[in-house]
């Protein structure tokens, strides 16, 4: 899946995910969440990767279900733990089966707005150095004995932690500025548009095609439903 | 006409404190200039004004022909081409070659595709074009952040500590890679034998010019090494003690072909005395 066009990808799960949202009855619910496990199996995403990601997003899925549960009744709340979870695990293929930066270039030339693309570029790159400043800044304090601030009676830890954080957005501030000025050196004008033009490969055709009739079918089933 | 041209610059920080003070050289085309001095002694302070992005300064800045001013930023900067010591801070795209053709893209340059091939070819990293940038080793991040500045064939090379981080095979790849262009350049370095098999002058900063001339000359001028805090080369220096112990060496080598010819010379010399005895 990693091969395919990025915006082959953009356009098939996010088709599947709109429709897995709008399913209300309990058999098609479950059928797409069996469809976006089988999505993720077939994905070459390590499982144990999809699985991390999928236990950081539990506690916000079960928010969710279990507010639903105590409104509407256990039948609801199952339903919106799996309808969620279906649209939760194909964003997650989506986003771990493909780069970062090649995910935002997709959505520029799917036609979203420079600003926005631009702008979601941007705020990754700067996590991302933000991330790696963290990952020094607690290495050194590690490598200079610091093992405190895990407990809040922990004062003095926590007065630490609270200046490296600080330190960390400062230094994170300053990389900022360095990128901004490696783009200025090269023109930048606010538009990180890519070079190459291609065209969407019999392969990624028939990755949109396999979304479109899955999503298909659920929502015809859900409109027989009510017919 | 110089291509590059500094007259009387001078700047502080917003504090206060004075950066750099007075700085005058003129660097004609083609000639590769090194920059060097101590840590603090303004030398990434100095690029980035001649970059247009510290402001304000006194003194002038003129970058083939176009004056730096309030406005003429951009202008001047599409003359530049600036390598950062961290290529991270350069790379954006989600390809090599999508990365190097970035710049030219940007300013609207013709022929996109053969400035990319000849970038990615002139810097060895062909082979890279549809790899991940950020997932490559630092030496070759600087070789596509080199690639990303040539493809916009800037009339001056700006490279900001070009061989820092790399490992000893990387850096000689990379002195070997910048040594075969022949460009302007301007590079700010603590690399001294990076220097001596690249530079034909060398500039010493220290807030202000204190040197200006070939490494072989500074090489002679202890009291300005010491005032500058610069080593020379290990090579250098083996060759300054020799000298000091009575080997009669005309001028100490900065790179191993001085070092070389300048060792033949001497043993020619003893050979002949000896002879003559």
């Amino acid at each position: 899946m990693g091969r395919l066009d990025a915006r082959a990808k953009i356009i098939g799960v996010v088709v599947f995910v709109t429709v897995a949202a709008m399913l209300t009855v309990t058999e098609l619910i479950f059928a797409a969440l069996a469809l976006s496990v089988i999505f993720a199996a077939f994905s070459q995403v390590p499982a144990r990767h999809l699985l991390k990601a999928y236990a950081g997003a539990l506690p916000f899925i079960l928010i969710a279900s279990v507010s639903v549960f105590l409104f509407a009744g256990i039948d609801r709340g199952i339903g919106m733990w799996a309808r969620t979870s279906a649209c939760v695990i194909a964003l997650l293929v989506l986003a771990s089966a493909t780069e970062s930066l090649q995910l935002f270039a997709g959505l520029r030339r799917l036609g979203v707005p420079k600003i926005i693309s631009t702008l979601l570029m941007l705020t990754y790159k700067y996590i991302v150095l933000m991330a790696d400043e963290l990952v020094r800044m607690k290495t050194a304090r590690k490598a200079r004995g610091f093992s405190g601030g895990r407990s809040l009676f922990d004062l003095r830890g926590l007065k630490i932690i609270g200046y490296t954080a600080g330190m960390v957005f400062v230094r994170a501030s300053d990389r900022a500025e360095k990128g901004y000025e490696g783009l200025k050196m090269r023109g930048f004008n606010f538009d990180l548009k890519t070079w190459r033009q291609t065209r969407l490969a019999a392969a990624d055709l028939a990755f949109i095609a396999w979304f479109a009739v899955v999503s298909g079918a659920l929502i015809t089933f859900q409109l027989g439903a009510f017919a | 006409m110089s291509i590059l041209e500094i007259d009387g610059l001078s700047f502080s920080y917003e504090d206060g404190t004075p950066a750099i003070e007075g700085i005058s050289f003129k660097v004609e085309s083609g000639e590769k200039v090194a920059i060097i001095g101590p840590n603090g002694a303004g030398k990434s302070t100095l690029f980035s004004l001649i970059a247009g992005f510290r402001t304000p300064f006194t003194g002038k800045v003129i970058v083939n022909g176009d004056a730096l001013d309030d406005g003429s930023e951009d202008k001047v900067r599409r003359h530049l081409g600036m390598l950062f010591q961290d290529p991270d801070d350069q790379i954006f795209m989600p390809t090599v070659e999508e990365d190097v053709a970035f710049g030219p893209q940007n300013l609207a340059l013709d022929d996109i595709q053969g400035r990319v091939m000849n970038a990615l070819r002139s810097t060895g990293t062909e082979a890279l074009a549809k790899r991940v940038p950020h997932r490559l080793s630092h030496g070759m991040k600087k070789r596509v952040a080199i690639a990303g500045v040539l493809a916009m064939e800037p009339a001056i090379l700006l490279l900001d500590e070009p061989t820092s981080g790399l490992d000893p095979r990387a850096r000689s790849d990379l002195i070997g890679l910048l040594n075969g262009m022949k460009r302007t350049m301007l590079m700010a370095t603590h690399d001294l034998e990076a220097v001596a098999d690249l530079a034909d002058r060398v500039i010493v900063i220290n807030r202000s010019i204190m040197f200006d001339g070939t490494l072989a000359d500074l090489a002679h001028r202890k009291d300005m090494l010491e005032q500058a805090g610069i080593e020379l080369p290990s090579l250098s220096k083996l060759f300054s003690r020799l000298k000091d112990m009575g080997y009669d060496f005309r001028h100490i080598p900065v790179s191993l072909d001085n070092a070389t010819s300048e060792t033949a010379r001497v043993i020619d010399e003893m050979g002949r005395k000896r002879q003559g005895r």
